[in-house]
């Protein structure tokens, strides 16, 4: 290992998650990105996994042996954009 | 409740060619994007498109998506900006504009949400400084601003490669381009652009870590084995104060995922893409999709995907029936199948051509190596080249495109038929006018005069960098790898409008170097 290696890498930007985090939920049976994100809240932040989903899969397949095709997706559920909660007052209010 | 037609979510090229095809169909059509502009990625490319003549080809990107958008608004489209869908259910959609919620009704659906960029992750790599290509992109084209002196590019897809370029026409200096595979990802051409301005090409490294206080002030690359893991000892520091990542996008599939469209995990597509056939309809009736989303390519076929969702749709809107739509969609079929052909077409039901035999060549070196000169039907006999001006035409890889053919006056350049073939040149009916030579939009073609002087050829290239260099200025002559090997004096400057910004600029040179002359170095007067 270099110097470099042990540097902390972070992969979810929004909720400030480590990769060494996201591997020790890993070795406590945190295993699918849903999991990883009850766990560490990654994929929960403003970009809403844009940017760390395929990161913490790659990592659980790299740590679990799973190929990327089994690793399943989390859930996908309105809103797909983060938006203000008084938006859904709509036209009752 | 709102009730629509047809609701097209996205207004990059997929949606806006769906619009104005189904529009055109008598559909009436409600265009959704979250961008206060339209056009996705359109308005940032400014660089001319490969393609067929018939389809916009060597037209800058921008110019394609003002096109567009004149045609949705001729036909009575309506783009509906700054509305982001947020949530869609079978045909309803939910919308957000200007913070109040919209339901929507549509009797069918396009999605063409487009994809994502994807990130990388090292130590580092949340520092001010590293940004995606795309954000980069962003930046120069779309806001005028630069975001770094000195960048390094990770990533030799056609992004990476197109990026590094824009960067570089904006005044930044691209001081390496990293690729953690031992071939270039994207196309020779564009390759070739940055090889001729110098830029460094780090095949088969990776970026180590990026270094700095309160910004990046310089990056770590280590070179990589064949198992892709790091050679200790292998580190290389570079002095940037920007990173730009260009590793590949990611359908952006949550809208039709959500609704319930059936999905699968396609790598060369960029991840999971919802299935669909070759009508661009999903497992759910009435949607349908077109573009990134169900597959990343380029906006070319992404246009033409568009097209064929647009007709599909029509037809289950019943706007059209019949063997009238069976021969619109088997036209736009014929030309997504003519686009995906040689060496790049990386949709799922294409063969991946792409074979690595030797590592020499375009695909290795960002320059064709002399056996693919050789070979190349481009490029004149040395007999030929004996008798006067004549093109020289360096394409060596297989990719859809044909504005040579067309603009060549004397029919002395064929592509034909795939679009794909090289272009051949008949060298007798070539009369050396230069007319390819900005009309292509890999910037392949110069021509070569050696019968300029007893001891001087005239090279006349294509140039795409400001400032301009002044008629009878002595300049940097450089070769196909940037290297400045002579002098040359710029004998004449061609700036056509028709050429739409691409310079012919023609430079004579020592004789001996008429076949190594390719360009000149950036601002580079003696």
């Amino acid at each position: 290992m270099t110097e470099t290696n042990k540097k902390e890498v972070i992969i979810c930007r929004c909720e400030d998650v480590s990769e060494v985090e996201i591997k020790q939920a890993i070795e406590e049976g945190f295993t699918t990105i849903n999991a990883i994100k009850k766990r560490l809240r990654t994929g929960m932040g403003l970009c809403q996994g844009r940017t760390c989903q395929k990161l913490v899969a790659r990592i659980i397949a790299q740590e679990t042996g799973k190929s990327m095709e089994e690793i399943l997706l989390p859930t996908t559920r309105p809103p797909v954009r983060p938006i203000i909660m008084g938006a859904f007052e709509g036209e009752d209010q | 409740m709102n009730k629509v037609e047809l609701a097209v979510i996205g207004a990059g090229p997929a949606g806006l060619a769906a619009a104005i095809e189904a529009a055109q169909l008598g559909v009436k059509v409600v265009v959704f994007d979250e961008n206060a502009q339209p056009g996705g990625q359109l308005f940032k490319q400014i660089h001319k498109f490969f393609g067929s003549r018939e389809h916009r080809a060597g037209t800058r990107g921008f110019r394609i998506g003002q096109e567009l958008l004149a045609q949705t608004e001729e036909l009575g489209v309506k783009v509906n900006l700054g509305s982001t869908v947020f949530g869609l259910d079978k045909r309803n959609l939910w919308v957000l504009k200007e913070g109040k919620t919209e339901v929507y009704q549509a009797d069918a659906v396009i999605v063409a949400a487009g994809a994502s960029e994807n990130a990388l992750a090292f130590p580092g790599s949340t520092l001010p400084g590293v940004m995606t290509a795309g954000a980069a992109q962003t930046f120069i084209n779309l806001h005028r601003v630069l975001p770094g002196k000195k960048v390094l590019m990770v990533g030799s897809g056609n992004v990476g490669l197109i990026v590094s370029y824009q960067l570089m026409q904006a005044g930044a200096e691209v001081v390496g381009l990293v690729e953690a595979a031992p071939s270039i990802g994207g196309y020779g051409v564009h390759a070739a652009k940055i090889k001729r301005a110098g830029v460094p090409l780090f095949l088969g490294h990776t970026i180590a870590e990026a270094i700095g206080e309160h910004q990046v002030e310089s990056a770590v690359l280590t070179k990589l084995n064949e198992s892709f893991q790091p050679i200790p000892g292998s580190e290389i520091t570079l002095e940037v104060d920007t990173i730009c990542i260009a590793v590949g996008l990611t359908p952006m599939m949550e809208l039709a995922r959500m609704a319930g469209a059936e999905l699968k995990y396609v790598p060369k597509l960029g991840g999971h893409v919802p299935v669909n056939n070759d009508n661009m309809e999903t497992s759910i009736t009435g949607m349908f999709v077109a573009g990134d989303v169900c597959g990343v390519e380029e906006a070319s076929s992404a246009m033409e995907e568009g097209r064929l969702a647009g007709v599909t749709a029509a037809e289950y809107l019943k706007h059209i029936a019949g063997k009238a739509a069976a021969d619109r969609k088997a036209l736009i079929r014929e030309q997504l199948s003519a686009i995906r052909n040689g060496t790049f077409g990386n949709k799922e039901h294409l063969k991946d051509k792409v074979k690595e035999e030797n590592t020499l060549g375009l695909r290795f070196s960002g320059t064709p190596s002399k056996d693919e000169l050789d070979s190349c039907p481009g490029v004149p006999s040395e007999g030929r080249l004996a008798k006067g001006p004549v093109a020289v035409i360096e394409c060596v890889q297989e990719i859809p495109c044909n504005p040579c053919e067309q603009v060549c006056p004397k029919g002395a350049i064929k592509v034909g038929k795939p679009i794909t073939s090289l272009p051949q040149l008949t060298e007798n009916a070539c009369n050396g006018c230069a007319s390819c030579v900005t009309a292509c939009p890999g910037l392949a073609i110069v021509t070569v005069d050696r019968t300029y002087d007893e001891n001087k050829a005239l090279v006349t290239f294509p140039y795409e960098y400001l400032p301009l260099p002044e008629t009878g200025a002595t300049v940097h002559a450089v070769n196909r790898q940037g290297e400045r090997i002579c002098y040359g004096q710029v004998v004449k400057v061609r700036n056509n409008k028709k050429a739409d910004g691409t310079v012919a600029i023609s430079l004579a040179v020592p004789e001996e170097y008429a076949m190594e002359v390719r360009s000149m170095a950036k601002g580079g007067t003696k």
